[in-house]
């Protein structure tokens, strides 16, 4: 059974959801994440290739705290949790994947920020290409096998970790 | 030889314990290249990089990246060190990987900045055959070698 959406009459939903003003599901509210930090992620591309170091290293930042510190902790603290606890047997094959994705990521990111660093952008391009191929592949994952199933998981249907979503993007808009 | 769920795994090896063995060569280098179940859980590799002779990198940063039609990922190094050789066959042909991992198909030799303590981070013989039973079971992948 489809859980009802809710109501999160906030900043992230006006931002991120842009259509909808008001209401959205955590499945809708994680999708529209990944692509708000695609577009980051290609912004800093861009400056990469105007060689607008400052910029891209700021744009990283932002991306990398986006993607570390909100879209996958809320995942990794909330998400995966609900849905292992919804298959009943520890940790399952999926999310330990999905985890997995997570780790190898943030080794690429540190790898990128070091290449913006040096202006290496020859550098920058290839770990981009293989970030982006990893995010592609990783979404795709999450929002086809994970995300259908989150709000019928959680008792909450996602609730919670939807307004720990929106008080992630409003940290952030206040800095 | 151990195998499980079709996946080779040499006990003569050293292994990070997720995607990367290693192997001590008497000239004080490591040769590196991935698993067998890594190899498998990636796919037909189509595009392999691997960093350039001279390169140094510190401990768990990417010799390689490696992609496939579905999956794409990095080859970390075990030790801070610097590439003293790379495969250049696999620039051209990555599948090889897929074919021969443990064989010709290694990816780096790597020098270690400290060579006492290069096998501190790697696991060997029957507790990292063990380790990485469980590993192939976490992901749950069944191995299967390709002949070409």
């Amino acid at each position: 059974m489809k859980s009802p959406p809710f109501s999160l009459g906030n900043r992230f939903t006006r931002s991120a959801l842009k259509k909808e003003s008001t209401v959205s599901s955590i499945d809708q509210i994680m999708q529209h994440d990944h692509e708000r930090l695609d577009a980051l992620l290609e912004a800093c591309a861009t400056a990469v290739q105007e060689s607008r170091w400052q910029d891209a290293a700021g744009l990283l930042e932002q991306f990398r705290r986006g993607i570390v510190e909100g879209h996958m902790f809320v995942e990794e603290t909330m998400l995966f949790p609900a849905f292992e606890a919804l298959e009943g047997d520890g940790e399952h094959s999926l999310t330990a994947l999905l985890r997995k994705g997570h780790q190898d990521l943030r080794v690429f990111f540190q790898e990128m920020a070091e290449a913006i660093e040096a202006q290496d952008a020859e550098e920058f391009n290839d770990f981009l290409s293989t970030v982006q191929t990893i995010l592609r592949q990783h979404d795709a994952r999450e929002e086809a096998e994970l995300y259908p199933h989150l709000a019928d998981a959680m008792p909450d249907h996602g609730a919670a970790a939807a307004q720990r979503m929106a008080d992630g993007q409003r940290e952030k808009g206040h800095e | 030889m151990s195998e499980f769920q079709g996946c080779q795994l040499p006990e003569d090896l050293h292994y990070d314990l997720d995607y990367v063995w290693a192997r001590p060569e008497e000239d004080g280098t490591f040769t590196i290249g991935v698993t067998d179940p890594a190899q498998t859980m990636s796919g037909r590799l189509q595009k392999a990089r691997i960093k350039k002779v001279g390169t140094h990198l510190e401990a768990g940063r990417h010799v390689a990246t490696l992609e496939s039609g579905k999956w794409a990922g990095g080859v970390p190094v075990p030790f801070a060190g610097a590439v003293i050789a790379r495969n250049d066959a696999l620039l051209e042909n990555p599948h090889l990987i897929n074919i021969d991992p443990y064989g010709d198909a290694w990816i780096a030799r790597v020098r270690p900045d400290d060579p006492a303590t290069a096998l501190e981070r790697l696991h060997t013989g029957p507790d990292a055959v063990a380790a990485l039973q469980a590993w192939i079971k976490r992901y749950d992948v069944q191995c299967m070698r390709c002949s070409d």
